[in-house]
C-alpha cells in the first residue's frame, strides 16, 4: 500500500510537469527565459549581445482608465 | 548634472511618477517603492530587536528587570518583525514590481495594493503593541492574537486579488516562472495561516486552538517549517528568478529545470513539518515520514540552487565589480549550504544531538541572514534607483561595506551557534558509568557564554550593514533625479 502511494506521488509530480511543458519546444522555453528582459529594449540588446539569442521587447502599453484601473 | 531635489520636494517626484494629467505611467511604482522602505524600516527595528535579545543572554540585565523586555516576549517580537515586516514586506515589494514587469500590464487596483500595503502595516504594529503586552497565541511564528489573526487574513486575501488578477490580465502569453513562485507562495501561505490559526476566542485578544495534543503539535509544525518553506523560501525563489537574471543580464540557466524546481518544491515542502518533532509523542511514522521527506527536499533546492548559480555562465567577472551580483551569488550560495544542513538534521540520529539546542538557531540564521535577508539586500539595490528614478544607489562602494558586514556578521553567528549547538548537545547527553548525568544544566550554559558573546559579535555586525543600507537608501531617495523619475515612470 506505502509503495502504490509513493508510486502515485512521483507519478503525480511526472504528470504536473509534463503538463506545464505539454505546448513548450526549446524554442518557446528559450523565449519563456527572456520575459524579464521584454520591457526594457535597452536591456533587451545587451542580452542580445551576450547570448546571442533575439529578445522581443518592447516598451509595455501605458495603462488605460477603466475596470480595475479606476483609484477611488 | 542632474536636477537634485530635496527631501521637502519628495512629494514632486512622487506626484510627477504618477502622474495621470498628461500620461499614464505603465508601472504602479507607489506601492512598490512604499514597500521597499517598509522592509528597510523593519528590517533595522527587527534586527536591532534580535541583537538586543542576543545581548540578553550575555548579560542578562539587558532585560531591564521588566515585564515587556524581557527575553520570552521580545523574541517572538524579533521574529516577527524579521519575518513579517522585513521578509513580508520584501515578498510584496519584489512580487508587485516582478509581476508588473514580466506581465507588461499595471498592477490590478491602485486602491487594492494601497490597502494592502497600509493594511500589513497595521499587522505588523499590532504585533508590535500586542506581543511585549504578553498577548500571544504561543505558537512559534504565529503568536499574532486571534482577532489580529482575521485581520492579517483581509489583507492577505487582498494581496492574492491584486497579484492574480493582474496575473490574468498579463499581456504576454506565458506567465513567467518567478510569479509561479510567488503565486505559490501566497496560495500557501493563505491555507496554512487560516489552518493553524483555527481557534475559539474568548475575548479580542485571547483565544484557544480548535485541536489539543500531539494533533495540536503536529498542525503547528506543519504550518511552522512550511512557514519557512514558503514564507521565507518560496516567494524568494520567485525574487531569485526575477533579479538574478536581470542583474547578470543572462536568462535563467535552465527554463525546463525551473519548472521541475518548482513542481519538486511545491510537492515536497508541505510533507517535511514532522521533522520538528522528532521523539515526542507524534506517532513514529509521521515523525519517519516528516525525515524522508525532508532527505528527498535536498534534490529540487540544490536543483534551484545551481540553476541560479549556473545563471552566471559567461559572466562570472562581473562578481567583481558588481557587489550586488555578489549579495545575490551569495545567498544561493546560503541557500545551498542551509538546504543540506536541514535534511541532515532531520535525520533523527542527528536530530538525537541536535534537537532544542543552538544548533538549530545557528541553522535557522543561516537560512534568514545568509538566505533571505541577503537576496533581499541584492533585490532592494537592484530596484530601488529604478523605482526612485536613479540611475544607481547614492554609494556603491557603501553596498560594497555592506555585503562584507553582513557576510562576517553571518559567518560569526552560524559557527558560533554550531559550537554551540554540539556542545550542549554533547554535553546533555554525557551520562556517568552509574547513569547519573554528568553535567548539570547551568554547567552546559556556563559553556556556551562565549558562543553566545560571539553571536551578539556577528548580529551587531550584520546590524551595522543594515543601518549603511537604510543611510544609502535615504540618500538615494532624498536626491531623486526628477528627469530619470519621469522617464522611468513612462516607459518602465
Amino acid at each position: 500500500m506505502e509503495i502504490l502511494f509513493n508510486l502515485l506521488g512521483v507519478a503525480g509530480l511526472y504528470l504536473c510537469i509534463e503538463y506545464c511543458l505539454r505546448h513548450h519546444n526549446s524554442q518557446s522555453l528559450d523565449d519563456a527565459s527572456l520575459i524579464p528582459f521584454a520591457d526594457d529594449p535597452e536591456v533587451a540588446r545587451r542580452v542580445e549581445l551576450a547570448t546571442g539569442k533575439k529578445v522581443k521587447a518592447v516598451a509595455p502599453e501605458e495603462a488605460r482608465p477603466g475596470w480595475g484601473n479606476i483609484d477611488i | 548634472m542632474p536636477d537634485r531635489v530635496a527631501w521637502q520636494d519628495f512629494a514632486t517626484v512622487e506626484e510627477l511618477t504618477m502622474s495621470t494629467a498628461t500620461i499614464e505611467p505603465a508601472y504602479n511604482y507607489k506601492v512598490v517603492r512604499q514597500f521597499v522602505v517598509a522592509t528597510v524600516v523593519w528590517g533595522v527595528i527587527g534586527m536591532a530587536m534580535g541583537v538586543w535579545i542576543a545581548s540578553q543572554l550575555v548579560w542578562p540585565e539587558m532585560n531591564l528587570d521588566l515585564p515587556w523586555t524581557t527575553f520570552g516576549r521580545l523574541r517572538p517580537l524579533h521574529t516577527s518583525l524579521v519575518i513579517f515586516g522585513f521578509a513580508g514586506s520584501a515578498q510584496f515589494a519584489a512580487s508587485y514590481y516582478a509581476v508588473q514587469r514580466t506581465c507588461q500590464v499595471r498592477l490590478y487596483s491602485d486602491t487594492l495594493a494601497a490597502f494592502t500595503f497600509w493594511g500589513w502595516q497595521s499587522v505588523i504594529v499590532i504585533m508590535l503593541i500586542s506581543l511585549p503586552l504578553g498577548y500571544t497565541t504561543t505558537k512559534e511564528y504565529a503568536e499574532i492574537e486571534f482577532s489580529g489573526a482575521v485581520w492579517m487574513t483581509v489583507v492577505w486575501v487582498a494581496y492574492a486579488i491584486v497579484f492574480f488578477t493582474t496575473v490574468v490580465q498579463r499581456k504576454t502569453k506565458h506567465i513567467y516562472v518567478g510569479n509561479w513562485f510567488f503565486g505559490a507562495f501566497i496560495l500557501v501561505i493563505a491555507m496554512l495561516h487560516v489552518v493553524n490559526h483555527l481557534s475559539i476566542p474568548v475575548d479580542w485578544f485571547k483565544s484557544y486552538p480548535v485541536y489539543s495534543g500531539a494533533t495540536d503539535a503536529m498542525v503547528q509544525w506543519w504550518y511552522g517549517h512550511n512557514a519557512v518553506g514558503f514564507f521565507l523560501t518560496t516567494g524568494f525563489l520567485g525574487m531569485m528568478y526575477y533579479f538574478v537574471p536581470k542583474q547578470v543580464g543572462r536568462p535563467v540557466y535552465s527554463y525546463r529545470l525551473s519548472i521541475v524546481h518548482f513542481w519538486a518544491l511545491i510537492t515536497l515542502y508541505i510533507w517535511a513539518g514532522p521533522h520538528h518533532l522528532h521523539y515526542t509523542a507524534l506517532p513514529d511514522w509521521a515523525q519517519s515520514l516528516g525525515m524522508a521527506m525532508s532527505l528527498i527536499l535536498l534534490a529540487p533546492s540544490w536543483g534551484g540552487m545551481i540553476n541560479g548559480m549556473m545563471t552566471l555562465s559567461g559572466a562570472w567577472h562581473k562578481l567583481r565589480t558588481d557587489p550586488i551580483l555578489r549579495f545575490l551569488v551569495l545567498s544561493l550560495a546560503f541557500y545551498g549550504m542551509s538546504t543540506f544542513e536541514g535534511p541532515m538534521m532531520a535525520i533523527k540520529t542527528v536530530n538525537a544531538l541536535s534537537h532544542y539546542t543552538d544548533w538549530t538557531i545557528g541553522h535557522v540564521h543561516a537560512g534568514a541572514l545568509g538566505w533571505v535577508a541577503m537576496i533581499t539586500f541584492g533585490s532592494l539595490y537592484h530596484m530601488i534607483p529604478k523605482v526612485f528614478g536613479r540611475e544607481q544607489m547614492y554609494s556603491t562602494p557603501l553596498i560594497n561595506l555592506h555585503f562584507w558586514l553582513a557576510t562576517i556578521g553571518t559567518v560569526l553567528y552560524i559557527a558560533s551557534m554550531w559550537v554551540n549547538g554540539i556542545t550542549q548537545g554533547l554535553m546533555w547527553r554525557a551520562i556517568n558509568d552509574d547513569g547519573t548525568l554528568t553535567y548539570s544544566f547551568v554547567e552546559a550554559l556556563q559553556a556556551s557564554h562565549p558562543g553566545f558573546v560571539v553571536r551578539f559579535v556577528g548580529g551587531v555586525f550584520f546590524l551595522s550593514g543594515m543601518l549603511l543600507m537604510a543611510y544609502n537608501t535615504w540618500r538615494t531617495v532624498r536626491v531623486a533625479d526628477l528627469g530619470l523619475a519621469e522617464r522611468e515612470a513612462q516607459i518602465a
